[in-house]
């Protein structure tokens, strides 16, 4: 896939290693996050992402290597709060203290206008709850609270470490609208998650990542070209729909007790194979590209690394990915 | 640099920890003010006025046992960041650690003079009143105000700064004030009687050496000098802090 060489790189990682102890987070890698856009980071849990970006924010010092922002390490930025914001995993806040407290903290200490802090609050719909202590915040006002704090200096650059844990669906898509919005002004975002799908509407480009190594970089569009088109179909008989479809040369996987996805499979191929095999189906749809095979194609282990894993149909997988 | 140190400051105060510590400050204070006035007589104590000059001393510096208050809100300054992690919050906010450090450590002294402060309020509040009340001389205590009152507002400053690089090293809030508890109430006293050799070279022999040759636990002919207590105690304040700076408040946060 062709490397996205932006002349106007946000983001540059080159050659970043990470080892801690024995266990090598990260393993040479290199990507770039062009101006403007959303840049989805993905990768199975473990896959070295949190490692990564807290190299890119100067938290983790990487053994070898650089990670720059705007051109240069993080910790060289004047006044990082106004060009970088970030939410990172991992992070919290003092139970007793207000909401309100939290942020006047940062801006007192990043000589933002207090102001600002009402306004965030606000953008984040926390407005109600600014003189609340944090101690009875829920999972998702916390990340909202995270997301406020990001925002206070205006940053040209956000970078967030799975946002939407903890977010309901109402909070995931508003997340998504958010994100569009602050690209659309012009804010370059960097967005981690270990679900291609929950990504795919939200994100322009993509840096695939497994085993701290790079596996894939580019558009959602070059990454869709590459894969092929699914069919979801439900039927009472799914142990022998998976055997005549890998039969017939197609990546069929079950997704739940009555439900296979074939990758590779057209309503134009796939429909005149089950009449002939005469396989009963309650309802047959077309899934378009089916990404999600692609990204657990290009993230399965590597062979000699456990636990081995068929690269092209992973097997029945009831839960999410990991 | 001033605002890195306002927002420790504003962190402080949006906290309860501080003012929990103001109270305790004020109730050992009440509690050394009390002391002050229990002259032993004999086989007896009797309650009356100070009879030395070293009692009136005892009175002014009431607050004296109060001091490791300043340390344990030096201390939390620092783990109360790990604690909840805010650490990393910060760290974003100023990723220069020497510069979070050295805010972290001008906010504690300051508190610490906060609540040296408080501890000449109550003995004005009680002391006072008691003094006159036993046919005391008030003005006999205020003359003692230039060999107590400098010293112990420095003790209370360098042992909140002894109490940040302390929270540097140790990382863990409970380890953390069960360490400085268990070595100043705990340890300290124990060796004042057993090895008063070792035991002068300790932070609260040093604070009482500068602070007019304070502290009733042990003869007091044993404390250092006062300007030698001056540079132990600056030792301890110095010392742990830049330890702690160059091995733990540089690792990685994960």
């Amino acid at each position: 896939m062709s490397a996205t060489s932006a002349p106007d790189a946000v983001i540059e990682v080159k050659g970043l290693t990470k080892h801690f102890g024995n266990v090598e987070a990260v393993r040479g890698l290199d990507f770039v996050v062009p101006r403007g856009r959303v840049t989805g980071f993905l990768g199975p849990n473990g896959a070295g992402k949190t490692t990564t970006l807290r190299m890119l924010l100067g938290l983790v010092a990487p053994n070898a290597g650089t990670a720059t922002v705007l051109g240069r390490r993080y910790q060289d930025l004047d006044e990082p709060v106004r060009r970088v914001g970030a939410v990172l995993e991992a992070t919290s806040f003092h139970p007793t203290r207000r909401a309100r407290d939290h942020l006047r903290m940062l801006a007192v200490a990043a000589g933002i206008d207090e102001r600002r802090v009402g306004e965030v609050l606000a953008l984040v719909g926390l407005g109600d709850a600014a003189k609340r202590r944090v101690g009875g915040f829920s999972q998702g006002m916390r990340q909202r609270l995270e997301l406020a704090g990001a925002l206070l200096g205006q940053p040209d650059v956000l970078i967030l470490d799975e946002p939407s844990n903890g977010l309901d669906p109402q909070g995931i898509a508003w997340l998504r609208q958010l994100l569009r919005y602050l690209a659309s002004q012009g804010t370059t975002v960097l967005v981690s998650s270990h679900l291609l799908a929950e990504m795919a509407q939200t994100v322009d480009d993509v840096i695939i990542i497994a085993e701290g190594r790079l596996r894939a970089e580019g558009t959602i569009a070059e990454l869709a070209g590459q894969g092929r088109s699914a069919m979801r179909a439900r039927t009472p008989e799914p142990d022998r729909l998976v055997q005549v479809a890998q039969a017939a040369g197609f990546a069929p996987r079950r997704v739940a007790q009555d439900t296979v996805l074939v990758g590779g499979a057209r309503p134009e191929t796939l429909g005149p194979l089950l009449a002939q095999q005469r396989i009963v189906i309650y309802e047959l749809t077309n899934e378009g590209t089916d990404l999600e095979s692609i990204f657990l194609a290009l993230t399965a282990p590597t062979p000699g690394s456990s636990p081995p894993v068929q690269a092209t149909a992973p097997p029945f997988t009831p839960e999410e990915p990991r | 640099m001033i605002r890195l140190i306002r927002s420790e400051l504003l962190k402080l105060r949006t906290t309860s920890s501080p003012w929990v510590l103001l109270i305790v400050t004020l109730l050992l204070t009440a509690l050394g003010v009390i002391t002050a006035f229990l002259i032993p007589n004999g086989n007896r104590v009797t309650f009356g006025a100070p009879t030395t000059i070293y009692r009136y001393r005892l009175l002014l510096g009431a607050g004296d046992t109060a001091v490791w208050m300043s340390a344990i809100l030096g201390m939390l300054c620092v783990t109360g960041e790990y604690r909840h992690k805010v650490i990393t919050t910060t760290l974003l906010v100023e990723p220069k650690r020497a510069y979070v450090l050295v805010a972290k450590s001008v906010a504690s002294v300051l508190w610490g003079l906060i609540l040296c402060a408080s501890t000449f309020v109550m003995v004005a509040a009680l002391g006072l009143p008691l003094l006159s009340a036993e046919g005391g001389s008030a003005s006999i205590l205020l003359h003692q105000a230039g060999a107590v009152v400098p010293g112990l507002f420095a003790a209370f400053a360098i042992i909140a700064l002894f109490g940040v690089g302390f929270g540097t090293l140790v990382r863990n809030q409970v380890v953390g004030i069960v360490a400085v508890l268990g070595g100043s109430f705990i340890l300290e006293p124990i060796l004042d009687g057993l090895i008063p050799s070792v035991a002068k070279w300790l932070p609260s022999a040093a604070a009482g050496a500068v602070a007019g040759g304070l502290g009733t636990r042990a003869d007091r002919a044993f404390l250092l000098s006062w300007w030698l207590g001056a540079l132990v105690l600056a030792a301890w304040g110095i010392v742990p802090t830049v330890i702690g700076y160059f091995t733990t408040f540089t690792r990685d946060v994960t």
